[in-house]
């Protein structure tokens, strides 16, 4: 028996009365927290320096505020001509029951350019890893097998090289450009991994950054519906009593002297908020928010000259999170054309942006596609008399045995 | 020789069809087209019944883009050129119904001993084709008798094409006219409906 719906049903319909509920709650809450952030106009770089001390003893995520909090930036004007490049990946995991030890990484890739000379080309590359040292990434004495979060990082490392070559092939006239990719571009997923893994992704994916860099073509990423929370971070900093920064006294969330008797916090209010939330009321239609540095541990002390900063732009009903690097986000210029070309894409896109639909598009693995792979990659082994086999859980699950 | 039009992407005994290299740029009905089989000195002609623009993607559907997120609006041509990558995603590709072929210069109307290869090129056909071709009208009754084809305009837009290439245009038609009065005789109002068809 599958999934039981009529059992289901009625959790869903608490769920939904739950849910409906919370929100009317929330509002009152979020106009009290938005409040407390717009007073703090004018002071952001007391907020930074608090925010730098008390980085390391902060419960929460923060972000370090780069421009005015109360920045809402009118959406400058596009271009006539620009081109873009864009890619997206998927993967097929590591299948421990499967018939052999193998996964695969297939990269979207889009070349875009609007204007006089409209031109698209969309194209995938699908790569198959089995080596020994595909599958594995050792440094003489511990040895990790790349799979699950380290899988993705792989294919995020694959992306940006993608890129690159889609630069090199593309971006070679003066056009205004951009390289834009899906999701965040802190590698978050590298943050709790061992030393070497990390420097082993982290290595390449910086020289992508590094080459980009140099060829002086603007990258960003681009997140729909953030959830992120780092400038809520900074306004429970704002309600915290501990903080005294003339004193040196960082706000250390283990030592909290103000929790009241329910066990909340000062900063409780700000509980579940995430940044989109904070800002919604002061950003209209394309435009875009004050600038911020993520303080995320791995972008502090891995991304040098490529710390990632970002903003956030209103599409819609929509705040997208645009991040970019510290190389882009100090030039005026290109911040400027990030913003209106991820704008532009995103109107294009009817809310998203064209080039990532783009390239998702033609890097999705069908699960029809999915299964002709594995028949033939089975029937090749089968062929090379390769020992093959599925495990005894996966033939369990073939079919419903009466 | 000229420059191929299309490429065999579905290929069957009685029909075929063709996806083109540029969007929305397909033969027009009635065309006679040629396409190539491994035997080269083997040639499949079939007539184009239909033509259609569809999504690359199984089950795809297109999405209205006249209106722009930000209210503009935009006509035909200008949404092409708005979103470049619809060349990529859409696919203009054209079916012909199969009417003969030609092996070593000689002209049969009837079913070729397979069909034309997918992926192999096809061809349009020059005047002389089409005069040399059309002369001949044992095909008339293949396009008479399919099933689910606009046979009737494909034929007569057939005839006009061909009356025009012929030397002998008039005399074509008033010979094509009564082949098909020959066909038809026991459906004088289908019959009619055909000549005023090919009608100049």
């Amino acid at each position: 028996m599958g999934l039981d719906l009529t059992t289901l049903s009625q959790q869903v319909r608490q769920m939904s009365s739950a849910t409906a509920q919370g929100a009317a709650a929330n509002t009152a809450r979020m106009a009290r927290v938005a409040a407390r952030y717009h007073e703090e106009t004018g002071q952001e770089q007391h907020w930074a320096a608090a925010v730098n001390l008390s980085r390391e003893s902060f419960r929460w995520l923060l972000a370090r505020p780069v421009e005015p909090f109360d920045t809402a930036r009118d959406l400058p004007a596009l271009p006539a001509n620009y081109a873009l490049v864009a890619s997206d990946g998927s993967q097929i995991d590591l299948d421990r029951h499967g018939s052999a030890a193998y996964y695969l990484i297939n990269i979207g890739r889009v070349f875009l350019r609007y204007g006089e000379q409209p031109l698209a080309r969309l194209s995938s590359a699908p790569m198959l890893y089995y080596r020994d040292e595909d599958l594995y990434l050792g440094d003489g004495v511990n040895r990790v097998s790349i799979e699950g979060n380290y899988l993705s990082a792989r294919r995020d490392v694959d992306e940006g090289v993608a890129l690159v070559g889609l630069a090199d092939e593309f971006l070679t006239d003066d056009l205004p450009a951009l390289a834009l990719q899906d999701g965040t571009l802190i590698r978050w997923t590298l943050a709790g991994a061992e030393r070497f893994v990390q420097t082993h992704f982290l290595q390449r994916y910086l020289a992508y950054l590094d080459t980009m860099r140099q060829r002086n073509i603007p990258v960003a990423s681009y997140i729909s519906r953030p959830r992120s929370p780092e400038l809520v971070g900074v306004i429970r900093l704002m309600f915290c009593p501990d903080l005294d920064l003339s004193a040196g006294r960082a706000a250390v969330c283990a030592k909290c002297s103000a929790i009241d008797a329910t066990g909340n916090p000062p900063c409780a209010p700000c509980e579940r908020l995430v940044d989109a939330d904070i800002l919604a009321a002061q950003l209209r239609e394309g435009q875009r928010g004050p600038l911020c540095i993520s303080m995320s541990r791995i972008n502090i002390e891995s991304y040098g000259d490529h710390l990632i900063h970002f903003f956030y732009l209103r599409i819609g009903h929509e705040l997208a999170r645009i991040e970019i690097p510290r190389w882009v986000a100090q030039d005026p210029d290109q911040v400027a054309l990030v913003h209106a070309l991820v704008y532009d894409q995103a109107a294009r896109g009817a809310g998203y942006p064209v080039a990532l639909e783009r390239a998702h598009e033609q890097a999705v693995v069908r699960s029809a596609d999915r299964r002709t792979f594995q028949r033939m990659l089975e029937g090749s082994l089968y062929r090379a008399e390769a020992v093959v086999g599925m495990s005894a859980k996966q033939e369990s699950k073939s079919f419903v045995k009466g | 020789m000229l420059q191929r039009i299309g490429e065999v992407i579905e290929s069957a005994t009685t029909r075929f069809t063709a996806g083109v290299y540029t969007l929305l740029q397909a033969p027009t009905v009635g065309t006679l087209v040629r396409a190539q089989t491994t035997a080269s000195d083997l040639s499949v002609y079939g007539l184009v019944y239909e033509i259609r623009t569809v999504s690359r993607e199984p089950g795809g559907r297109a999405v209205m883009r006249g209106r722009t997120y930000s209210g503009r609006e935009l006509y035909d041509d200008e949404i092409y050129q708005a979103h470049p990558d619809l060349a990529e995603v859409l696919q203009t590709e054209f079916s012909a119904l199969t009417v003969g072929f030609r092996q070593a210069e000689r002209y049969y109307q009837y079913l070729p001993p397979h069909p034309p290869p997918v992926h192999y090129s096809v061809y349009p056909c020059d005047d002389a084709e089409l005069v040399a071709f059309g002369g001949t009208s044992d095909f008339f009754r293949t396009l008479l008798f399919s099933p689910q084809i606009p046979g009737d305009d494909v034929l007569a837009t057939l005839i006009r094409k061909v009356a025009q290439a012929h030397p002998a245009g008039h005399d074509y038609l008033i010979w094509a006219g009564r082949e098909l009065a020959s066909l038809l005789n026991e459906d004088y109002d289908r019959l009619i409906a055909i000549l005023r068809k090919i009608k100049p």
